[in-house]
């Protein structure tokens, strides 16, 4: 009997791997277990993408599809080590701001010519999604969404300060009006005006670089480092004069910064689109914390708005199109799978890329949506560097140590300065 | 008894040891001394691991250029008092070998060992940027300042704890078995897990030492993200980690040390710490140069405590060289300069090794 089940087995495995083509696949969002095959019902970035995974390994004939084990935080170093060592995943997950780093060396497969045949079509693209995976003018990768800082609103809070009109939250125009909104905050409730991730992740570096592109400046420029500057000088001003008062708390990280707003500590928390379906359910909880969530665009402080903005998107290494065809063409259908699904993906918060999708009525549909439509017309980023990653690690770091170790803003942004225009010159 | 055909090839005691050591030198010879060598070569190009990958020739022999690039600056000059601290104890440690060589307290090699590396701690840190200058690389030599202090916290700290566990919990009874047990458990661990574990402990908001201090009336510190704590709160961590082998090493040397001592000196009145001191620390002087020895060749390579509790911050006061290293050679892809980085790693470890080998086997003779 023994003999008979291995026997078995052993004709199915080779009859499944004679007939299903694996594609490997690698991606950050973090872990879901369980996610299941049901695009729409699953919650939070992990579990929807996973779930699309699934689908697409279910749904589609001949096709079977292996996540690999990546983590978020090293995603990019794991990725690059794994092109440097010849084993790159057939498909995976990247920011726009990767493109140059990859594109630059050949690493991604030119898809151009091959989108129509696999049935994608880039014209329903958003121009802005276009010009994400667009490199020398040629489309190397399929876009997933636009992504973006916003404002996420504790309006039980607003409400208690009178910053409440005709149910949406009355936001600053000036660094000077958060000040004041900040102190209303803190006299009326006892609690912090605004909380992100100043401490960890550069959250905190986004949001000053959207009130530099406020002010119609940024941090570089071609070859040349623009930081130790009058208008980043504004932009770090208007943040610590919240820490100064003690109206913010500079020492919370990504984790701390997002339970205090849940715990109601804070009336707004600075984070991105990718948790908007995460705040509303636990707005939806019946318990203490959080109850009234309202999704507003980044204030304009300055002259012009701006927030920092990112694209995911999914690209194919060069090497699986110049020497596996048949990888090639399956991974090009997961690339559809996942176009396809835009909808789905829209669910977490992040801004559709798909025309259709944008216009369709259950993309309206979804909660909060309408509260945020202004985020695709401000939604910005540094210019295309293959330094991106370094030049980010250099300005939080430089921040940080403004307001976490209380060194001088001179001192910060001439390091600065001196780092990032090291980074431009190798 | 009938010959084998065989017997023809005895083998003599060279060969036979040529043998049987060959599997082993192979595997050295391919897995370590060649990637050694290998890494040394890469230092002296221009190698960006992305585009050599994909085109072998993309990289350019740039002779000792990346360390300079690394370790140098533009018009760096030597000062006796630059940095004041370091020269004065490197300056204080030469005088000290000196004249412990000149009472007869220090062996010659010893005297020069330890003279060697306090003149070191003098000359090194003079060198700063002059007039007009700068160091080409201004985080390098800070994150080897660092990584020194956390070798310097977490050498002791796991030596000494250790040292104390060991010489509480050696005995038969049950509890005391258990208890080893319990300390032992932890070096079992990963260190993803140990981060994680430490990082709740230490987290403001619901961390065990932030309820603690709240019970007692005090506000939390924010331990990871605090200047004056961040070090700090690695260093506790790692000793936590690495408490484990050392305590079982030290419990090994304890347990050679023969009772008749003890019961000697319990006749003079040397008994509980007196008897730890005048008996149990002097038999242990053997085991403490091996524990110190390998925590400082394991502690100089930190990575994943910085790496996972606190990216290296505030303001790179955790940043240590290995995740120097890593982000140079993985996220930014420079090679070269991350393998000189390597190199440098491999020297002052080497020294370490040497200075404590010296130091050891003088003790012994």
């Amino acid at each position: 009997m023994k003999h008979v089940i291995l026997g078995a087995t052993a004709l199915t495995l080779l009859a499944t791997s004679a007939v299903a083509q694996e594609v490997t696949l690698g991606r950050f969002f973090g872990d879901c277990e369980d996610a299941g095959t049901d695009t729409s019902a699953s919650v939070g970035e992990a579990c929807i993408i996973q779930s699309i995974i699934n689908a697409a390994d279910a749904e589609i004939d001949g096709l079977s599809i292996n996540t690999l084990p990546t983590d978020w935080g090293n995603y990019y170093d794991q990725i690059v080590a794994a092109y440097a060592g010849g084993t790159p995943p057939n498909v995976h997950v990247m920011h726009r701001h990767r493109v140059p780093e990859f594109a630059n060396i050949g690493a991604l497969a030119d898809l151009t010519d091959d989108l129509e045949g696999a049935g994608i079509d880039p014209s329903d693209w958003e121009p802005a999604a276009l010009e994400a995976v667009t490199y020398n003018e040629r489309i190397v990768g399929v876009p997933m969404d636009i992504h973006a800082n916003l404002w996420h609103v504790n309006m039980d809070l607003m409400e208690a300060a009178g910053l409440v009109e005709d149910g949406a939250p009355i936001l600053p125009s000036s660094p000077e009006e958060m000040l004041e909104h900040a102190r209303m905050v803190q006299e009326a409730t006892g609690q912090d005006y605004l909380a992100a991730d100043f401490a960890e992740f550069p959250i905190g570096v986004r949001v000053a670089l959207a009130l530099i592109w406020q002010q119609g400046a940024n941090i570089f420029e071609g070859d040349t480092a623009t930081i130790d500057t009058e208008e980043t000088r504004n932009a770090i001003s208007a943040i610590t004069q919240l820490f100064d008062a003690g109206l913010s708390n500079p020492q919370l990280n990504y984790a701390d910064s997002q339970q205090a707003f849940l715990n109601g500590e804070a009336a707004v928390l600075v984070n991105g689109t990718w948790v908007v379906d995460f705040y509303a359910a636990e707005a939806a909880r019946d318990d203490e914390g959080l109850n009234s969530y309202f999704v507003a665009d980044f204030p304009t402080l300055f002259d012009e708005g701006a927030t920092w903005a990112d694209s995911h998107m999914w690209a194919i290494p060069s090497p699986v199109k110049a020497n596996d065809p048949d990888t090639y063409a399956t991974a090009l259908q997961v690339l559809a799978f996942i176009n396809d699904h835009n909808l789905d993906w829209a669910r977490t918060g992040h801004m559709a890329v798909r025309t259709s999708v944008l216009e369709s009525a259950e993309y309206a549909a979804l909660p909060h949506r309408e509260e945020y439509t202004g985020t695709a017309d401000i939604a910005r980023d540094t210019p295309p560097s293959v330094r991106y990653g370094a030049i980010q690690d250099a300005l939080n770091r430089e921040l940080q140590a403004i307001w976490l170790t209380g060194k001088s803003v001179d001192a910060a942004l001439a390091d600065a300065q001196s780092d990032v225009q090291d980074l431009l010159d190798r | 008894m009938p010959q084998h055909q065989g017997a023809r090839l005895v083998l003599s005691q060279g060969q036979a040891a040529a043998i049987l050591l060959l599997p082993f030198l192979t595997i050295y010879a391919v897995f370590l001394v060649y990637p050694f060598f290998k890494g040394v070569w890469i230092s002296l190009h221009d190698w960006n691991l992305m585009a050599v990958a994909f085109n072998p020739d993309a990289k350019a022999y740039v002779g000792l250029s990346n360390y300079e690039r690394v370790m140098w600056g533009s018009n760096i000059t030597w000062g006796a008092w630059a940095s004041p601290a370091f020269q004065f104890i490197g300056l204080a440690g030469a005088v000290a070998s000196a004249w412990l060589y000149r009472t007869g307290r220090a062996g010659k090699v010893t005297a020069l060992a330890m003279g060697g590396a306090a003149l070191l701690l003098f000359v090194l840190p003079g060198f700063h940027p002059g007039e007009g200058g700068r160091w080409y690389d201004r985080r390098f030599w800070p994150t080897v300042g660092n990584t020194i202090l956390f070798v310097g916290l977490a050498v002791p700290g796991v030596t000494i704890t250790a040292m104390l566990l060991a010489a509480a919990l050696d005995g038969e009874t049950r509890a005391k078995a258990v208890l080893r047990t319990l300390f032992f458990l932890s070096q079992v661990l990963s260190v993803t897990v140990v981060t994680l574990i430490w990082q709740i402990m230490f987290s403001p908001r619901q961390g065990l030492i932030a309820n603690l201090t709240q019970l007692f009336g005090g506000s939390p510190i924010v331990w990871l993200t605090a200047e004056g704590f961040a070090m700090a709160s690695i260093v506790i961590a790692t000793i936590w980690w690495s408490l484990g082998i050392a305590m079982i090493l030290f419990l090994a040397g304890i347990q050679d040390i023969s009772k008749d001592l003890y019961e000697a000196g319990a006749l003079d009145n040397a008994t509980g710490a007196k008897a730890f001191w005048y008996i149990t620390l002097p038999n242990l002087k053997r085991t403490i140069t091996l524990v110190v020895v390998l925590q400082i060749i394991l502690h100089f390579q930190v990575f994943g405590q910085s790496h996972l509790m606190t990216n290296g911050g505030p303001n790179d006061t955790t940043q240590v060289l290995v995740r120097y290293i890593y982000q140079t050679a993985f996220r930014d892809s420079e090679l070269g300069r991350a393998s000189a980085m390597a190199v440098f790693l491999f020297v002052i470890m080497g020294g370490f090794s040497i200075l404590q080998f010296v130091l050891g086997r003088e003790k012994d003779q």
